[in-house]
């Protein structure tokens, strides 16, 4: 009965699938707005002193803005994903300049498709000034999104570009700062947009910073700049539906990466061995601050629920109308902000925690059995896929706490990504004749150990709770 | 006089139209009038052949003619004049015949199939099959409405069942009419009836006791015994239609179940999934059905080991890795 919510977030790439409508709408956004918007109306007259030092201000402003822009355009490039054999663009992305011999920092997603198939695509990149060459990939943080590309051939003119600097961590940001997100929308052009820094995104797993400011399609991996020019984020991606509501990597890890790998060498082989390290590090972190978290009170008169605490997790609850003839159901529905980006249908790296209190006093016995059933069944598993393998199933009765459910986890493994699983737990109460609780915990990119141990932890936070 | 043959022309239907009794060799087959036997066919010539008796039996002697003759499939061909055996078939032109000799071998007798009394024997049983497979659908109705459904709706669903059931009797009963030149309704009411009762309730059954037992195997047994009676049921049909070819129509429908079914699992192979059945079972009944022991989340999650193998295998590099691409997103 539980719906999968889409993943919310919308990465930066632009593809080529979609360029070719991206000047009316931008992929994965909502069409325009009609031109006649409330917000677009002019403000009435001011008096003529506040006019004037508006007029100053936003003289000083746009000036800062065009500063910003003449620091970042030699070093701001556009990051192109070309088929192997052919000039024809497949997506494209942003990039900066951050290091000497022509190092590039940009997003894991805007490379991923040279990174997974070198044998179908290659890299390319254009300067503002229109300077073309290929690129060859140097290192990438797969849980970061982040990526290091450099040069193949970097011209004599590569030295004189400079290079960006990173902010220095000593001088954090201030909420409401005006920061400038650099990079190539849509493939129109090269723009500066202005924004506001709004901290880190709360309840986060993985730090992003809140950008208040447009972020489109094209822009991912372009720098993100204070107002001395130098990086304090890196494009990523963007609220679907929302408006200004867009996400920065933080300066740091692009920065911890170029520390690790500017020197390395340019990557030839298959990346599945490195990606799954990285993945499988991630993954050991989330699930050891996962289980050493304390399962949340749960309200209900017979049922103590698994229910996660809050911290890297956002919840939200429905119920149907109570003058409901059928069965009525409290729902809950917790799941983490931030997936990893794999390649374009496979994200992972997170988890979801759900559940639902049946209560089926107007059905009776049996039509409670057979909606509970229907709820149990309709549940998916998933299938065979181009990453995944078909789920395979472990089925039983189970007890926590005095309270027997009808269990069963089913886990898949990553064909590409050796050692690691998505697994999935459904457990229902079988202990009582119109009443029941229905819950799901999933997690994407797991160990198999880790896998067992997040089963054991959440079905052990299910009890049977005397009634007071 | 003795008879010492038969000969029947018969109609498209294979139903004797003209019965000539020979009482002496040869006999003339033709046109013309002269001829014992006269055929009043454009295909067939003045004198178009001989049957006469030699010393070894009777023989077919073809006269000269546009069409020829056959005996049985097989072309007489020209001088030739091969000997009949017993209850043969010959075609001249367009009309076939029988030629029947006295002192052959006659088939032993065949029991009838009497529709009307196969119908008034299952009469009681038909009626209290009804009256089951009503209160089946009733309760199954009940079983998924909520209190204060819509009538209308609910006797809608009620009614589709019932009426896709009498469509399927009718067309079989049509069948019936035209090989057994009766519209055996109640016949064949009775074998869908019973057969689609036996599935249904079988796989109901199985799936309650494989939650009782929690042995999910239980419930894909229940699906196999429900193929199985669909297929009787099917071959139940068809004999009433033709009780003298069920042993062919055994030999097609196990065969074409056998074939579906083995692509099937083969399919169901390639793409990992259970070959009988779905990923787990899911039936919930009530809690006192259950007899099964439940064991605690450790021990439930211990016992989970060995999926890690299976997995190991089937994220094995394969060379499927581009046909494996038809299952799509999942999310």
């Amino acid at each position: 009965m539980f719906t999968r919510r889409r993943p919310r977030l919308v990465a930066l790439l632009l593809s080529a699938v979609l360029s070719a409508t991206a000047g009316a709408t931008p992929p994965g956004s909502h069409p325009p707005a009609a031109p006649a918007s409330p917000l677009a109306k002019p403000m009435p007259a001011a008096s003529s002193a506040e006019d004037d030092r508006a007029a100053e201000d936003s003289a000083n402003l746009s000036a800062s803005a065009r500063r910003i822009y003449d620091i970042g355009r030699p070093r701001l490039l556009q990051v192109r994903t070309l088929l192997r054999d052919q000039d024809s663009q497949a997506s494209v992305g942003s990039g900066s300049l951050v290091g000497p011999d022509g190092l590039i920092l940009t997003n894991y997603h805007v490379i991923s498709q040279v990174a997974l198939e070198p044998q179908r695509y290659r890299l390319n990149f254009q300067t503002v000034d229109g300077v073309t060459g290929a690129l060859q990939l140097v290192a990438f943080d797969v849980v970061h999104d982040l990526a290091l590309v450099r040069m193949a051939k970097p011209g004599p003119g590569v030295a004189a570009r400079g290079q960006f600097e990173f902010r220095p961590a000593a001088t954090p940001l201030a909420q409401g700062e005006r920061i400038f997100s650099l990079g190539n929308p849509l493939d129109v052009g090269f723009v500066v947009v202005e924004g506001t820094y709004n901290g880190l995104v709360e309840r986060s797993f993985l730090p992003q910073i809140l950008f208040s400011g447009s972020l489109n399609p094209g822009m991912s991996g372009g720098p993100v700049l204070d107002d001395r020019g130098h990086i304090v984020g890196v494009n990523v991606a963007t609220r679907r539906g929302s408006q200004q509501i867009s996400f920065l990597v933080p300066a740091e890890f692009a920065q911890a990466l170029i520390a690790r790998s500017a020197q390395a060498k340019p990557i030839t082989g298959p990346v599945e061995a490195e990606m799954a390290r990285q993945l499988l590090a991630h993954q050991q972190q989330l699930t050891s601050r996962f289980v050493a978290l304390p399962w949340r009170e749960t309200k209900h008169a017979h049922y103590s629920v698994p229910v996660p605490q809050e911290d890297f997790m956002r919840c939200w609850g429905s119920s149907n109308p109570s003058e409901s003839k059928g069965l009525s159901f409290e729902r809950s529905d917790c799941q983490m902000d931030t997936a990893i980006y794999i390649n374009e249908v496979l994200r992972t790296g997170d988890l979801a925690v759900r559940h639902e209190v049946y209560d089926g006093s107007k059905l009776g016995a049996l039509r409670f059995a057979q909606e509970a059933g229907q709820s149990f069944r309709n549940e998916g598993m998933g299938r065979r896929t181009h990453d995944l393998t078909a789920p395979k199933c472990q089925e039983d009765f189970v007890e926590s706490a005095g309270l027997p459910m009808r269990t069963v986890m089913c886990l898949r493994a990553y064909r590409r990504l050796p050692g690691l699983y998505d697994v999935a737990v459904l457990s229902q109460s079988v202990d009582a004749k119109t009443e029941g609780v229905q819950g799901r915990f999933d997690a994407r990119g797991v160990s198999f150990e880790n896998a067992m141990l997040l089963a054991r932890h959440y079905l052990q936070g299910f009890a049977w709770k005397r009634s007071p | 006089m003795e008879t010492l043959a038969l000969i029947e022309t018969l109609d498209r239907d294979g139903q004797p139209r003209q019965v000539l009794r020979v009482s002496q060799w040869p006999v003339r087959i033709g046109r013309a009038i002269d001829c014992d036997l006269v055929l009043d066919d454009p295909h067939v010539a003045a004198h178009h052949a001989t049957l006469a008796l030699r010393d070894d039996g009777v023989h077919v002697e073809p006269a000269a003619s546009l069409n020829g003759v056959r005996l049985g499939r097989a072309v007489i061909a020209p001088g030739s004049t091969p000997v009949l055996s017993s209850s043969s078939t010959l075609t001249v032109g367009a009309t076939t015949l029988r030629v029947r000799l006295a002192g052959e071998v006659l088939a032993p007798e065949q029991r009838l199939l009497d529709l009307l009394q196969y119908e008034r024997r299952h009469a009681v049983t038909l009626m209290g099959l009804i009256v089951v497979a009503a209160l089946w659908q009733a309760f199954s109705l009940w079983l998924a409405s909520v209190p204060g459904a819509q009538g209308s709706a609910v006797a809608l669903n009620y009614l589709s069942a019932p009426i896709g059931l009498v469509v399927w009797c009718a067309l079989w009963a049509i069948g019936s009419m035209i090989f057994q030149r009766r519209f055996a309704f109640w016949a064949h009411l009775y074998v869908a009836l019973k057969w689609l009762l036996i599935a249904v309730v079988t796989q109901a059954a199985a799936g309650q006791l494989a939650f009782a037992l929690s042995l999910p195997f239980i419930d894909k047994l229940g699906r196999i015994v429900f193929v199985a009676a669909i297929a009787m049921m099917v071959w139940r049909h068809l004999g009433l239609l033709m009780p003298s070819r069920r042993r062919a129509f055994a030999i097609a429908i196990g065969s074409a179940v056998a074939v579906s079914g083995g692509l099937l699992l083969i399919d169901r192979g390639m793409q990992q999934q259970p070959l009988i059945g779905d990923l787990y079972l899911g039936t919930i009944s009530l809690p006192g059905v259950r007899i099964a022991r439940t064991v605690s989340a450790d021990a439930f999650v211990k016992s989970a080991a060995p999926l890690e193998k299976t997995l190991a295998r089937w994220a094995k590099p394969g060379d499927d890795d581009d046909a494996a691409e038809v299952g799509g997103d999942d999310d």
